[in-house]
């Protein structure tokens, strides 16, 4: 397998924080890697610099072998990298169909077709209860969703996925989980951030990048990572190391 | 929009070109075409300040370069006189794609405010190029219409509002459209969605310019003689967004719905209260923007739809 995306030592600076600080990793295609680490470990930095958001002060970001440096936002969306915003950003007068729609307006023209695209993606995100109804004051469980199923809609070959679960009750988070095991079948691949939402990156992630202040500090299969020892001191503390070791 | 509103909406407009046939006074006709055309400049300004959410205050720039384009391309240099209406047009959408190049690089009020500064230095220019364009004192604007003036007016100023309808519904229901209203929306999610901001909000600014200059040349050769404070100051810029946003801004019908009841009052008020209706404007946009953030058709179609949902 050849790798979709290639990030090497990648740096980004606000003023003396370091937010990413020589991280290097890589995401293979039809592959599902989770991000760890906490808040202000710069994730969210790094999504913003893939997706052309931030441009960053060193490195290079590769997708599909071509350099990306300093494409702005709707380049890295045409060229196939979708994302979804960790604080949900939904058209919030559109109902969640236009939404949707307004991904799949990347590849097509025809408001029908975008349309029939989009139901496609509801159907799949199981939202179609939902397609009718204008995106504000739906319940935050469907707005993530919400964010899953416009970037799914731009047909991307790798999808960002920013703090999905987070803030979801468990059930839900688990119920999203098993969504993200079928994305293969959209032949996407997907790097997720998330915090701490151990029971879903245990389920869904093939491989693990772990952050600690910017910095990679470590990278394998979920089963192994978790059980280093930095990791469980840096991240998880001292009660997963009980329930661990 | 379906069918059936669509050959609603051209009934309606065929109408409003027969009203000379039955309607014969200047003064009435006058009051018509003002009505007429500041619907049409309302819904020119309803792509960029509705739809695509990018509150311009400055559109008295688009509307004076149409108004004086027309008068110097004929006076000055002497073109026939449909030639320069047409590059007053022309002029106004370079000027669109220049403004909207640097002001667009701004979000929100100080994108608002940006616009008021451009519409600001080409009415103070006006006034101090005197050479050009007669400064204060003014100039005269060439006759578009030699015969039944005050009946052809009003009838170029229902073609240019149903040209800017038919343009604003056409757009409504495209990809443009939704990209329009991504942006409005959320600027991020759309780039996320692979739109183009910069460029789809330059596009919608030069079309809306366009038909913003038209309605400025109309206007200029109407009132024959122009003044800078009176074709390219804040009031005009002001008169066009509140008659959008008052009907309602990003809804298809909204400005033409402002427009009938502003300048009908603006009509009343000037007999009764002479310069006392700015004051009126001021409470009037202060009320709008409290208790009807969505325009009068805006809040008719959220109870509408609410009333239909709940039977």
């Amino acid at each position: 397998m050849t790798a979709l995306l290639d990030i090497e030592h990648v740096s980004k600076r606000f003023g003396g924080l370091r937010a990413v600080n020589d991280v290097s990793f890589s995401v293979k295609e039809g592959e599902v890697l989770f991000i760890v680490g906490p808040n202000g470990a710069g994730k969210t930095t790094l999504f913003n610099l893939i997706t052309g958001f931030l441009p960053p002060d060193q490195g290079v970001i590769r997708f599909a072998g071509k350099s990306l440096a300093g494409s702005a936002p709707h380049i890295a969306a045409r060229l196939g990298i979708g994302r979804t915003f960790q604080i949900v950003k939904p058209l919030r007068n559109l109902t969640v169909l236009e939404n949707v729609m307004l991904g799949a307006f990347l590849r097509t023209r025809s408001t029908t077709e975008a349309a029939a695209q989009a139901r496609k993606v509801l159907a799949f995100l199981q939202m179609e209860a939902v397609s009718d109804l204008p995106a504000h004051g739906l319940p935050l469980a469907t707005l993530k969703r919400l964010e899953i199923a416009r970037s799914l809609a731009t047909r991307p070959k790798l999808i960002l996925l920013d703090e999905v679960v987070a803030g979801l009750p468990t059930a839900e988070a688990m119920a999203l989980a098993e969504l993200l095991l079928r994305l293969p079948e959209w032949g996407v691949s997907a790097v997720a951030g998330v915090e701490h939402v151990m029971q879903v990156v245990m389920r869904v992630a093939q491989r693990v990048v772990v952050l600690d202040r910017g910095t990679l500090i470590a990278e394998g299969i979920p089963a192994d990572v978790v059980r280093r020892p930095e990791v469980i001191e840096a991240y998880l503390g001292a009660k997963y190391k009980q329930v661990t070791g | 929009m379906t069918r059936k509103r669509a050959l609603i909406a051209a009934a309606c407009f065929v109408l409003c070109l027969l009203v000379p046939l039955v309607v014969d006074q200047d003064y009435q006709l006058n009051v018509l075409f003002r009505i007429t055309l500041f619907a049409g400049l309302g819904l020119a300004w309803n792509l960029v300040g509705g739809y695509a959410g990018q509150l311009s205050l400055g559109h008295a720039a688009f509307f004076g370069i149409g108004a004086y384009g027309l008068v110097l391309f004929n006076e000055k240099l002497g073109l026939p006189i449909w030639l320069a209406f047409v590059l007053g047009v022309v002029a106004a959408v370079g000027a669109a794609l220049l403004i909207g190049r640097v002001a667009f690089r701004l979000r929100g009020p100080y994108f608002a405010l940006s616009t008021i500064a451009f519409a600001e230095v080409l009415r103070i220019s006006a006034k101090n190029l005197t050479s050009i364009t007669g400064g204060d004192v003014g100039v005269q604007a060439p006759a578009l219409f030699d015969t039944h003036p005050s009946q052809w007016f009003y009838v170029s100023a229902v073609l240019l509002t149903a040209l800017a309808f038919t343009v604003t519904a056409l757009i409504v229901r495209s990809r443009f459209g939704y990209w329009l209203q991504a942006i409005r929306e959320d600027e991020d999610t759309a780039m996320a969605c692979g739109i183009d901001a910069a460029s789809t909000k330059l596009r919608v600014l030069a079309i809306s310019a366009a038909l913003t200059a038209i309605g400025g040349g109309l206007y200029a050769s109407q009132f024959f003689f122009i003044v800078p404070d009176q074709v390219v100051g804040l009031e005009i810029s002001n008169e066009i967004a509140i008659i959008a946003m008052l009907g309602g801004a990003g809804t298809l019908t909204g400005p033409l719905v402002g427009a009938v009841l502003l300048e009908t009052a603006t009509e009343l008020f000037k007999s009764w209260f002479q310069e006392a209706h700015l004051l009126i404007y001021g409470v009037l946009i202060v009320l709008v923007v409290l208790f009807l953030p969505e325009g009068i058709v805006g809040t008719v179609a959220r109870v509408w739809r609410r009333r239909k949902a709940g039977s």
